[in-house]
């Protein structure tokens, strides 16, 4: 493989699927080369393609509902989205509200048990799934559009009389631990892990992450399990969506029939993110003896998703910065020219509730660190003090306009990210203003904003994590500013 | 200026027909195109998105690797995207100089370390070299190939290599069709292996980060070594550390010229097209490149085990266990059998060892097994575990060989079996869903299989398979000879 970028962390892309206006003129390249080959003298006929036409429906006057049909296959996804995430609960609550969407799943209904609900789902061959990210829990389901009814009733089944067989809470806890210990010797994920601790701090849900003390058995104890469910996957919390080969009309006695079996919300929630607490700016050194060290550093970022110019210019740069695959200035500086490393990135998170995160990650031979550290160092000073180039800056404009028609691909990812949308309280018109923003960032809007979030974008500014053999790193990370060794999270 | 190269028109998502129907794919209008130099297009023309997936598929992968040589495929793979005489370079003519020097001083290298092993020249010359690649670093235009292409909206540009193919792969809006025609065209025909040290680094960073910082990829490459004694399965595609760093641009260039040609090639175009412009643009593109006359080598053959084989590893980390047994190559009527043998044991959370292992007797994580590592070969067979603290891998592997034993006794039942065939007969239609995947599917049906319709009429295959032939081929296959054990056992403490 040519490349690929590891960040487990949520990545938020500002995109929508509302009607936005056109360019008709033929399109042709800029020269690019100096050779002045021949693809400069290709012409490109405008794109012409209908918009997918999301409909938005209320079912009983109070759950919203994203319908778009498609009957290009005989297929059916419906997808929910309840309000009730990680952020919304304690820290020692993760273990409860990360296990309660997994076992919906597998840990059988009232009236199924995990065996009959598995065998009923593959005999139908319908694919359900189910997770949780900050902000909600949600589940989908795919079927064949004949076995619709048959789906709909197991799904309401599982999404409203789980029984938490004891059995199957074991079961999934045994995993869960098992990963855990698993992740410990996995660089990147400790990595990530270790920084985002390190960045929000302990009061801060995004530093938390799941710890085997969150999964004893009291904290998944059967009346916990029933709280939290009765908490999260309530009426009042649920939005819907539904793409695939049906008419609105045959589903909305479907839809009423499942949304009526979801009690209303009888106790509400509130975000507990606090402002985050970021440890002191420094070297965080996890050791283990691995033949590759993995090293993040950054900081946090106040850019929020919403349409201001930094969040625009925030997008650009760090397009610029890393985000763009190898022409970016991290992959370009340290795997093109240096050859340091397979895989150099940036990430720039700006979820509706700031802070989010910039941040540059890298893997490198365990005897390069130090170096890898300064050129990522050298870099980030970089866009601190100097404008990007005109060019840098249309390439980013370009990526994102030229290939806006990708955002419109699928009817399950249009319909996923419209519920995105709604759920985050963006409005509906947030694509083609996203769109507009972008194509207003200027060079000078892209150094400003990297001048007020990320400031100097010194070494000493910032959080850095490194995994990676103590014997060998030590020395050089300790002439980069204060070390800490940390042992693994 | 920006260019938003969209025309957006307010109106409904038009349904390709009224009702959809199930289709087996065998019956989709795919047009097969040959050029007279032998390049194939296989073109699916598909309402939708005005996008389209393209998928060059080239018959070569890890087995092609000479002996002591193992990673050459991949890192050319990696080296085509450096841009070809035109692509790439800002001064073709001085850059191309300082090239050739270094393959002569390459030569001169290969010379002493074959007959003066210990001459300090060889330092010296190979310090030589990677001064001259500084020095024509100044006429490099870096990543101008995917510069070109991202803004262009590309998406899902990348490659991969395995054991017997190399794919190139990006989806782009349909109205750039043209473009992507040219580019690859011209690095088929005309690529330049610049910046070669460098991207040798990167390949030794990315084995660093797949495998050697990865303790159960270390494991799956010792199983295959230990499995494969003769047959080049048993070779890391990525290649082994000592020979990545010793590859030479002439190894890379003699690879190329042995299998980057028309006559070796595939194309899949799934999308917004018309095929008669994909037609055209084929005979212009492609259409003057000379064949390159491939012709395939057969491997040698892997002899027949005839005990069993063990290999373990002691690493830092939680426990793991592969057991293998040497099977048939993709196209041989027993195939099928071991595909929904795969299902059937641990397809999903019914499957049986998913219930024996992770559920009843809580001794794994998780479970899954595999045929590879390639298709053209007989292929291994492989059963994978996380083994859970405190098992330990030898009550796991005891116990898949009872429910091996009670498969071999007793055939399954034909409810499970109907299980099996209906999630087939479901992931035919949703694979349908996708025009990457669907381009994947079409071109590795007809580099391999020399048929598009190949992945379509293996599912066909799949759902006539009966309780009594899953019994056996684990009879005839799953026997304690036969198979290869690798063991992954935790030997220090977690954390230093």
């Amino acid at each position: 493989m040519i490349f690929q970028t590891d960040w487990a962390c949520l990545r938020i892309k500002a995109k929508t699927a509302v009607l936005c206006l056109c360019l008709v003129n033929p399109f042709k390249l800029d020269a690019q080369s100096l050779n002045g080959v021949r693809y400069d003298n290709l012409e490109f006929e405008p794109l012409t393609f209908n918009q997918p036409d999301v409909q938005a429906y209320k079912i009983l006057e109070d759950v919203n509902v994203l319908f778009l049909e498609d009957n290009s296959l005989p297929l059916v996804s419906v997808f929910a989205r309840f309000r009730g995430g990680t952020s919304h609960f304690s820290q020692e609550q993760q273990g409860v509200v990360t296990a309660v969407p997994m076992l919906l799943r597998s840990g059988g209904t009232v009236n199924l048990s995990s065996d009959s609900v598995d065998a009923l789902l593959e005999y139908h061959a319908i694919d359900v799934s189910f997770g949780r990210d900050g902000r909600t829990s949600f589940s989908s389901l795919n079927t064949l559009a004949n076995y619709l009814d048959e789906a709909l009733e197991i799904w309401s089944d599982l999404i409203t009389k789980p029984r938490f067989s004891s059995d199957m809470v074991q079961v999934w806890r045994n995993q869960e631990l098992d990963y855990l210990k698993r992740s410990q010797r996995d660089p990147n994920t400790l990595a990530i892990r270790t920084f985002n601790r390190l960045i929000f701090g302990d009061h801060h849900p995004t530093g938390w992450a799941l710890r085997p003390e969150d999964l004893e058995p009291q904290d998944l104890a059967i009346q916990k399990l029933r709280d939290m469910h009765g908490v999260i996957f309530c009426r009042d919390n649920l939005t819907l969506g539904v793409t695939g080969n049906i008419k609105w009309k045959e589903l909305i006695p479907k839809l009423s029939r499942l949304v009526r079996s979801i009690p209303p919300c009888e106790r509400s929630f509130e975000d507990r993110s606090q402002v985050p607490t970021s440890a002191d700016p420094g070297i965080y050194l996890i050791p283990i003896d691995l033949p590759q060290a993995t090293i993040i550093t950054g900081k946090l970022s106040r850019i929020g998703l919403n349409g201001n110019a930094e969040y625009f210019a925030s997008q650009i740069g760090n397009l610029i910065l890393g985000g763009s695959g190898l022409n970016s200035r991290l992959s370009s500086r340290i795997r093109t020219e240096a050859g340091l490393s397979y895989s150099a990135s940036s990430i720039w998170t700006t979820p509706m509730n700031p802070p989010g995160v910039l941040a540059a990650m890298t893997q490198t031979e365990v005897q390069s660190t130090t170096r890898a550290i300064k050129l990522i160092s050298e870099t980030l000073k970089e866009m601190t003090k100097k404008p990007p180039n005109s060019r840098e800056v249309q390439d980013a404009v370009d990526e994102i306009s030229n290939g806006f028609i990708f955002n419109f691909q699928n009817p399950a990812q249009v319909i996923s990210r419209q519920m995105f949308y709604l759920t985050q309280g963006l409005p509906l018109n947030w694509l083609s203003a996203y769109l507009e923003g972008i194509q207003q960032v200027s060079p000078k809007d892209v150094l400003n904003t990297f001048g007020e979030f990320v400031g100097e974008g010194n070494l000493d500014d910032m959080v850095t994590v490194v995994v990676g053999d103590r014997a060998t790193v030590e020395a050089g990370l300790k002439n980069l500013g204060p070390l800490y060794i940390l042992e693994p999270l | 200026m920006p260019v938003l190269m969209i025309l957006l028109m307010v109106s409904f998502l038009v349904p390709n027909k009224a009702t959809a129907q199930i289709s087996d794919g065998k019956d989709l209008p795919v047009t097969n195109y040959r050029l007279a130099n032998g390049m194939e297009f296989i073109i699916l023309e598909r309402s939708g998105s005005p996008t389209v997936s393209f998928v060059l598929q080239y018959r070569v992968g890890g087995i092609n690797d000479k002996i002591g040589s193992t990673g050459t495929a991949h890192l050319l793979e990696h080296l085509l995207f450096k841009g070809t005489d035109d692509i790439g370079t800002l001064d073709s003519e001085k850059e191309k100089l300082l090239l050739d020097q270094m393959d002569l001083l390459e030569d001169s290298i290969i010379h002493l370390e074959k007959n003066s092993p210990s001459s300090p020249a060889i330092d010296n010359l190979k310090r030589s070299v990677i001064q001259l690649e500084d020095r024509a670093q100044v006429y490099v235009a870096s990543n101008e190939f995917e510069r070109i292409l991202s803004r262009n909206g590309a998406r899902g540009l990348n490659a991969s290599t395995d054991s017997e193919s190399t794919k190139y792969y990006l989806e782009l809006p349909s109205n750039r069709t043209e473009l992507w025609f040219m580019l690859e065209s011209e690095r088929m025909n005309h690529p330049v292996f610049r910046e070669f040290y460098t991207e040798r680094d990167v390949v030794a960073e990315e084995r660093r980060l797949r495998v050697d910082n990865q303790p159960g990829n270390l494991l799956y490459e010792a199983h295959l070594r230990t499995a494969f004694t003769t047959h080049p399965y048993g070779e890391p595609v990525v290649g082994i550390m000592e020979d990545i760093q010793n590859l030479t641009r002439k190894d890379v260039k003699s690879h190329y010229q042995q299998y980057y040609g028309p006559d070796n090639a595939v194309v899949a175009i799934v999308g917004d097209v018309k095929t008669e412009s994909i037609k055209q643009w084929a005979n212009k593109y492609f259409g003057h490149i000379t064949p390159i006359g491939f012709q395939e080598k057969t491997p040698p053959v892997e002899p027949v085990q005839r005990q069993e084989r063990r290999v373990s590893l002691a690493f830092e980390a939680e426990p793991q266990l592969r057991i293998g047994w040497h099977t048939v190559e993709t196209t041989h009527p027993l195939n099928p059998s071991l595909l929904v043998l795969s299902a059937l044991l641990t397809g999903n959370r019914s499957s049986r060892l998913f219930q024996r292992l992770v559920v009843d007797d809580r001794t794994a994580s998780n479970v899954s097994s595999s045929l590879g590592p390639g298709d053209l070969f007989p292929k291994l067979f492989s059963i994978s575990v996380n083994i859970q603290s405190p098992s330990g891998t030898e009550q796991v592997e005891k116990a898949i060989y009872d429910e091996l034993g009670i498969l071999e006794a007793t055939p399954p039942s034909e409810r499970e079996l109907i299980r099996i065939r209906n999630q087939i007969s479901a992931g035919q239609i949703r694979r349908l869903s996708n025009n990457f995947d669907l381009a994947i599917q079409l071109a590795h049906s007809t580099a391999m299989f020399g048929n598009w319709k190949y992945g379509f009429s293996l599912a066909q295959e799949l759902k006539k398979v009966t309780p009594e032939m899953i019994s056996q081929v684990v009879r005839k296959f799953l026997t304690a000879e036969n198979r290869t054990v690798a063991t992954l056992i935790s030997n220090k403490p977690a954390i230093r």
